[in-house]
């Protein structure tokens, strides 16, 4: 079946999340499989499946520089997504157009990231369970669930990196190490504008590439329901505190 | 009471107990890790539900297999989460 490309757009974290669970739902009842990019406006942060709002993020401070915060489906940890800062996008398809082992399916869609990248020269590789870095340095994201019969990936590209807003939205258990914090990740995160002097427009060109280098692919939008669909996501699920307050 | 360890080579885990008297009351596991499919995160806290405190490792990491079934975790193991849960039990 031919694939479904969504042109880059920007939502509100809520939404976003919403459509990549609208998308699945369609996908799940035939749907084409898609490959989506997106960003976040506002800036927000989005807390893995598994992870404790109290512990990850700093609620406070969030709602006081105005970013957002969204709980997603798919484990993992804690994101800050920039509004300038990144490339989001999402991979959704029926699982059997995946390898079944979920690491190898992680390294299938990842590799699309990696040729991405080494269209604008950048040397990245795919590091399991769920990174990609370029050296020893964290250059992207990945997270992943599989939910009736259908695969979602989800994933961001960091163009550039603002670790003090990062680090004063997420928590740090303990207050003392923030600064030996902050200094590990500078060492440990890069950036698409650090390794080149590549825009975001320029990676998002690489990205269109990459992921649909050999691939039957048309550019499409959501469907109608399917806006509708996670427009009533947004109401039940992402914007509830049940949702984003349950662990 | 609560133990937090990043698994070598896998992830963050946390557990979180509350006692009543000498068995768990409530359990919460949280963490940056990965289980498909997510919802069998019920089961696995569901399984440590009435333990006694003293349980040993072993018979904890067993509970926790039997509950995970066929579904899987990554980037920590029952291992992992019953070691963890021993530690928050010692403080």
């Amino acid at each position: 079946m031919r694939w479904r490309v969504i042109d880059y757009s920007e939502n509100d974290a809520y939404l976003n999340m919403a459509i990549d669970e609208a998308i699945s739902e369609a996908v799940a009842k035939g749907g084409a499989p898609t490959i989506r990019f997106y960003g976040w406006n506002p800036s927000a942060v989005s807390i893995g499946y598994f992870q404790s709002l109290e512990h990850e993020v700093d609620i406070g401070h969030c709602a006081d520089i105005g970013v957002d915060i969204v709980r997603r489906r798919t484990g993992g940890g804690a994101v800050y997504h920039d509004h300038q800062g990144e490339i989001t996008y999402s991979v959704i398809g029926k699982e059997e157009r995946f390898p079944k082992d979920i690491l190898a399916s992680y390294r299938l869609i990842c590799g699309w990231i990696t040729d991405s990248l080494g269209l604008l020269g950048i040397k990245s590789e795919f590091r399991p369970i769920n990174d990609i870095v370029v050296g020893e340095k964290k250059i992207s994201g990945n997270a992943q669930t599989r939910r009736g019969g259908v695969l979602l990936q989800h994933g961001t590209i960091l163009h550039s990196v603002d670790v003090d807003t990062m680090f004063s939205v997420l928590r740090v258990s303990d207050e003392k190490i923030r600064d030996k914090m902050i200094a590990t990740v500078r060492e440990r995160v890069t950036s698409v504008s650090q390794q080149r002097n590549v825009s975001r427009d320029e990676l998002y060109g690489a990205l269109l590439s990459g992921f649909t280098k050999g691939k039957d692919f048309g550019l499409g939008d959501l469907s109608d329901g399917e806006r509708n669909r996670a427009l009533e996501l947004v109401e039940n699920r992402y914007l509830t505190r049940e949702w984003n307050a349950m662990r | 009471m609560r133990a937090e360890e990043k698994v070598k080579g896998g992830k963050l885990v946390c557990i979180e107990l509350l006692a009543e008297g000498s068995t768990v009351a409530s359990v919460k596991i949280t963490g940056d890790f990965f289980l498909h499919p997510e919802d069998a995160i019920d089961s696995l806290e569901r399984s440590l539900m009435g333990v006694d405190l003293a349980s040993g490792e072993s018979e904890i990491a067993a509970r926790l297999k039997k509950a995970l079934g066929d579904s899987q975790l990554i980037g920590a193991s029952p291992d992992d989460l019953a070691r963890l849960f021993r530690k928050a039990v010692i403080g």
